[in-house]
């Protein structure tokens, strides 16, 4: 098979993304080559901005444009608040609710001897500087729930202790709207066991 | 919940072989290594979808297959047809209930409850402390699936804190120890909910083991299993006061972080519980007899019958490879005669005839089976 060098090094590139099979990447790079060239240019460019454009932010480790991200920068947000998560999706999946309105702090990861991630690898330090510096109320930890998320929590939690500022986790339990007779066994007897006086 | 038929294709040595069941006893007859226990073993593949003694899927298929595959109809509200297919080429089993794929095999796990006693079954009184946490740990996971969750994180709890255990060890870097103390309290948050689950479980299965073993030997001897967890505590029989656990396991965890940092092991927690069977108070293990503890064996797989049986309100399978070559006429004769009150039974032995004093019902099957084809006696 002879393909000009150009559209093959495209759908190359294009099949190493996610969830893109080989298929996929040639119908998306013809695509491309029939898009006109304003459009092109524009994905090329958004594409070159999410790694030149895009940092760290300095507070929180949220992405961010500038040195501070626009959480951070926000007057309106609830600066005495702030939300641990464990990456960005997370962050993201809870400004998508609009339910909550303080600040966040990423940590990277969860403590895991087995892979190597202690306590050093993540922004834990950086987290309990905030602490000392800002004027923070509470802390809402919101980790997966699994064994490494809890113990993360765990770990967190006593290091706030001393501090009197009020530490919480996130509930886990039966989601809304679902219904009960649905939801899996396991979900619903932790459920039963965590369940909260009204 | 009944078998109705099953269906084997290139299952070891059962080429293709389609056999129907009583709602009885199904006694399973022939010589050695002519297809009795690969019967026994599809049924339990189609309930739990994985052999038992865990056996890789690859070794199941005959020689020069590529797949197997075992299909049955279980009776229970309704008639579902269960479908398990398996290629050695891409390794991978496939599931349909009633010709629609299901793609977690979690949602049949623990549908179609299933008991199995076999000669193997002596490791649960005669081996290690593990294999008995590893027989009740079974059961209760059976009957409770957040027991189950509990036990998997509790187990990657184990292994993430020795891991940690092992850094501080080589490192001598005395920083990781406030890990550790995270590490430690999630150890005691689940390990204690086990503990808990394990103490309620005692108590109540200990009613059904004395039933059990009583109907048996109708004698005056008393099983007792014991509950031993964290170090010096004890239960027998009922209740307890549960609510100091989590206190007594943290008190342990002290007592022991010096030793468990030199050695780098985890020390402390439900891992390390012991369940000490007991005839008239005297140690299963240490002072019974082999026919002593073949009764015990046997009764525990009755009590898991009927424990199972209420809990999930559905009666489960019941397997019996090759048990009664071990014992005496009086308690075969026993067993044979408690194995009508199960409802559905599978039962495989060498040779019929020899076993004259066997109860067989009308409604009862015999299945002889001979170089992997099945026929009626």
């Amino acid at each position: 098979m002879q393909i000009a060098e150009p559209l093959q090094i495209a759908i190359d590139e294009l099949s190493k993304l996610p969830t893109v099979g080989r298929k996929t990447a040639q119908r998306l790079a013809m695509h491309l080559l029939k898009s006109n060239t304003k459009d092109v240019e524009n994905l090329v460019r958004a594409i070159g901005d999410l790694k030149t454009k895009l940092r760290f932010c300095r507070i929180c480790f949220n992405l961010s444009v500038d040195e501070v991200c626009e959480v951070c920068k926000n007057p309106k947000r609830d600066h005495s608040t702030i939300c641990v998560v464990e990456d960005i999706n997370d962050v993201m999946a809870i400004e998508k609710t609009n339910e909550y309105n303080g600040l966040y702090h990423i940590l990277g990861g969860v403590l895991s001897p087995l892979s190597g991630t202690g306590v050093e690898s993540l922004k834990i330090k950086e987290l309990m500087q905030r602490l000392e510096n800002e004027k923070i109320k509470e802390v809402i930890l919101a980790l997966n729930p699994d064994t490494e998320g809890e113990t993360t929590s765990l770990y967190i939690a006593k290091l706030i202790k001393p501090m009197e500022i009020k530490v919480s986790r996130i509930a886990r339990g039966i989601p809304v709207g679902g219904d009960l007779e649905f939801t899996d066994e396991a979900t619903i007897g932790r459920a039963v066991l965590g369940r909260i006086i009204i | 919940m009944i078998l109705r038929s099953i269906l084997l294709k290139n299952f070891r040595i059962h080429q293709n072989t389609q056999v129907e069941f009583s709602d009885g006893i199904n006694y399973i007859v022939g010589g050695n290594g002519q297809g009795k226990t690969s019967i026994l073993e599809a049924v339990y593949y189609l309930c739990t979808t994985k052999g038992y003694n865990s056996v890789a899927d690859g070794e199941v298929v005959s020689f020069n297959e590529t797949f197997f595959e075992v299909s049955g109809t279980f009776r229970d509200l309704t008639e579902n047809n269960l479908r398990i297919y398996y290629t050695l080429e891409d390794n991978r089993k496939y599931f349909f209930v009633d010709g629609k794929q299901i793609y977690r095999a979690s949602s049949i796990i623990g549908k179609y409850p299933v008991v199995i006693l076999t000669p193997e079954d002596h490791s649960i009184t005669q081996g290690s402390p593990g294999d008995r946490r590893k027989f009740v740990d079974s059961v209760i996971s059976q009957s409770s699936e957040t027991y189950l969750q509990i036990l998997l994180d509790y187990n990657r709890t184990l292994r993430q804190r020795s891991s940690l255990l092992a850094q501080i060890k080589e490192s001598r870097d005395r920083s990781l120890l406030d890990q550790l103390d995270a590490w430690s309290q999630k150890l005691v948050q689940c390990g204690s909910e086990l503990i808990k689950h394990r103490i309620r479980f005692v108590s109540e299965f200990n009613g059904y083991v004395n039933d059990s073993y009583n109907l048996i030997m109708s004698s005056a001897e008393q099983p007792s299993i014991t509950y031993e967890y964290l170090e010096g505590n004890s239960l027998e029989g009922n209740g307890q006061e549960t609510g100091k656990i989590e206190e007594q396991f943290t008190l342990l965890l002290e007592k022991k972080r010096d030793d468990e940092l030199r050695r780098a092991v985890n020390l402390v927690g439900p891992h390390r519980d012991e369940f000490i069977f007991r005839i008239n108070n005297m140690e299963l293990k240490k002072y019974g007899s082999q026919g002593q503890n073949k009764t015990f064996q046997i009764s525990l797989r009755f009590a898991q019958f009927f424990y199972l049986k209420d809990s999930l309100s559905k009666s489960p399978v019941f397997l019996m490879d090759d048990v009664f070559g071990e014992l005496d006429t009086y308690r075969a004769q026993k067993i044979s005669g408690y194995l009508q009150n199960l409802g559905q039974a599978f039962v495989t032995m060498t040779d019929f005839s020899n076993y004259s004093y066997l109860s067989r019902n009308q409604d009862d099957y015999l299945i002889k089976v001979h170089e992997g084809q099945a026929a009626y006696g």
